[in-house]
């Protein structure tokens, strides 16, 4: 038997943005044994959370991560709106759907970016980044900041899109597809590409169900559910139909992703082309009652579950988020033994950990 | 309001559990709540692909130990850790065992999600 | 690589995509959210901002008729300007400049003042 090493991966590697470490047993180069540790980045926001007026919450709950803001932002007002429950004007859903989707669409783009640089696909990771600039600066023109949108309210959004703002949001998003599409295509057929990650890290339909997965990680392994199959918001009236590979590779999860980017800019123009005129918020009657409720929502990363709970007062009794880095990491333990130490960083990054969102 | 919520004690939790794994229902996660002088978890299951949750619902002493489901779903391994350090549930058998310093740390407030205990920290800035 | 030659002939030959940084500075778009002021001449002291600033931004002390503003510890979520009904809080698009340390701003609200002054006058 040869002799195993144990190496530690992280919690400082160019891979991860966010600090995880996972101990890493292995042998010549095959990894036999790895165990994570967790709890760099753990601010104790869900207990925050129920000391917290429920309206400041929102802000708060924005900033358990950085990619995810928006959605965290919308989902709360969503949990919280279901504890009346309460109905929220057609145009504010349009409008959530699209900073949805445009929150889903910069976070693919990044991380399409970032898998070209743990491949050390340098120069296709800046044009990745170069174009979700764009997305960025029309977010920043919309809604008043790049990165915490703050435009979801308790009873709607706070920024209406007006007719001019849609147009330059229209002729930018056909832009970016555009060049995403060139980009996504240099991506999908390059053979370096592929040998780095056609099969590894496989997972098949019955480990990926049995693991609890979600997102894009489950749907590369070919099963068909997306939390927007619900169809809250406007997602029921826009034709939503998931996007499924099924090898359940690397290969198959940067697929999923850069189809959805592309996805998701047609949900846009799409939701563009229907969006209702009419009012943007309706001022929430009292305090939320004594009740509970759970929602999901589908991050960039995957599902994302929500439990409030209230009493009566402006203060939730109990608020959970579970986020989907979270129910995606003991996939890592199923995936990593076996493959060779130099996968490792590929079949990490696959997963899209965000960490200070597992972490909350 | 949740949907198909079904009550249940300590002593059946592995065999409902168990129903859920030979139906190839996914788990979600389990909610831990503080109601006073007992602990309520709940967990939360999907059958895939679909789109409608099933809930089970158990409510134990603070002291009263309960069974590991992480030797059915691996993926409970975390969560039930996270219920162990931030609320004191009692797991026994679990997969991998933080011992308590999953997310806390060794100087880190003691259970801080119970109800009668502080936050911790300085606040503010 | 003949599929990406279209992507690599445009860079050759197109600008390049960042700009020169404290040089060139880029207009901030219409409605960004950059900072807050105070218009201390409107301002009547009645609490609205401190009671919804979900960072604890802004403290009133009405025994001293001030308004005392922590630039620090503001999120810039706009909030308060949305409550305010005097339209005493301005919304700026232009960002705040680093600081060394932390600063703290004192207004004194003069609306208030002026109305505790016709009242003795009288």
């Amino acid at each position: 038997m040869a002799p195993r090493t144990v190496a530690p991966f992280g919690p400082q590697h160019p891979v991860l943005p966010e600090p995880i470490q996972l101990k890493i047993t292995y042998e010549n180069e095959k990894v036999v044994d790895v165990v994570p540790a967790l709890g760099y980045g753990h601010r104790g926001i869900e207990k925050a959370c129920e000391l917290n007026e429920y309206p400041k919450n929102i802000h708060l709950v924005e900033r358990i991560c950085g990619i995810c803001s928006c959605i965290h932002g919308i989902s709360y007002c969503e949990t919280v709106e279901r504890l009346w429950p309460l109905e929220v004007p057609p145009r504010a859903k349009y409008l959530r759907v699209i900073y949805s989707e445009m929150s889903r669409l910069h976070s693919h783009l990044l991380w399409l970016g970032l898998l070209c640089d743990a491949l050390g696909f340098e120069s296709m990771f800046m044009q990745f980044w170069r174009i979700r600039e764009k997305v960025l600066d029309i977010l920043e023109a919309t809604s008043g900041h790049r990165v915490t949108q703050s435009i979801s309210v308790v009873g709607g959004v706070r920024r209406d899109i007006d007719a001019e703002q849609e147009k330059t949001c229209i002729k930018v998003l056909q832009e970016v597809k555009k060049e995403a599409e060139s980009l996504i295509n240099v991506l999908a057929s390059d053979p370096t590409v592929k040998a780095r990650t056609v099969g590894k890290g496989v997972l098949t339909k019955e480990q990926a169900i049995l693991l609890g997965i979600n997102g894009p990680h489950l749907r590369a392994s070919g099963v068909k559910e997306d939390s927007r199959m619900l169809g809250a918001q406007a997602y029921s009236e826009l034709g939503f139909e998931p996007i499924v590979e099924t090898a359940g590779d690397c290969y198959a999860r940067a697929l999923v992703r850069a189809r959805e980017a592309l996805q998701s800019i047609e949900l846009q123009l799409e939701a563009f082309s229907k969006m209702p005129e009419g009012e943007i918020f309706e001022r929430p009657k009292g305090r939320p009652p004594a009740n509970e409720v759970t929602y999901r929502a589908e991050q960039p990363r995957g599902e994302c579950f929500y439990y409030a709970k209230g009493n009566g007062t402006q203060h939730l009794e109990r608020f959970r988020v579970r986020t989907p880095t979270f129910a995606n990491i003991p996939s890592l333990l199923v995936m990593l033994p076996g493959c060779e130490l130099a996968d490792v960083p590929v079949i990490v990054l696959s997963i899209d950990p965000c960490i200070s969102c597992t972490e909350r | 309001m949740i949907e198909n919520l079904k009550e249940i004690t300590k002593d059946t939790l592995l065999q409902e559990v168990q129903k859920f794994a030979d139906a190839k229902a996914r788990f979600v996660t389990t909610v831990c709540s503080d109601l006073g002088d007992k602990l309520e978890v709940t967990y939360y299951f999907n059958y895939s692909p679909g789109v409608d949750m099933s809930a089970m619902r158990m409510v134990v002493d603070k002291n009263e130990e309960v069974p590991s489901i992480s030797g059915i779903y691996l993926a409970a391994v975390l969560v039930e850790n996270e219920m162990f350090e931030q609320y004191g549930l009692k797991v026994k058998g679990m997969a991998i065992d933080f011992g308590g310093l999953m997310l806390l740390a060794k100087d880190s407030p003691v259970l801080p999600m119970v109800k009668d205990k502080a936050a911790g920290g300085k606040g503010g800035e | 690589m003949p599929v990406m030659l279209p992507t690599v002939l445009r860079n050759l030959f197109g600008g390049p995509a960042t700009r020169m940084y404290p040089v060139q500075v880029r207009e901030p778009f219409a409605g960004a959210r950059g900072q807050i002021e105070f218009n201390d001449d409107k301002c009547i002291l009645c609490g609205n901002c401190e009671k919804r600033c979900p960072a604890a931004a802004i403290e009133i002390n009405k025994d001293k008729n001030e308004l005392v503003f922590y630039p620090a510890r503001c999120i810039v979520c706009f909030v308060c300007a949305e409550a305010c009904n005097k339209e005493a809080i301005i919304e700026v698009d232009k960002w705040r400049t680093p600081y060394y340390t932390k600063p703290v701003e004192v207004h004194t609200a003069k609306a208030k003042k002026d109305k505790a002054k016709e009242n003795k006058v009288e």
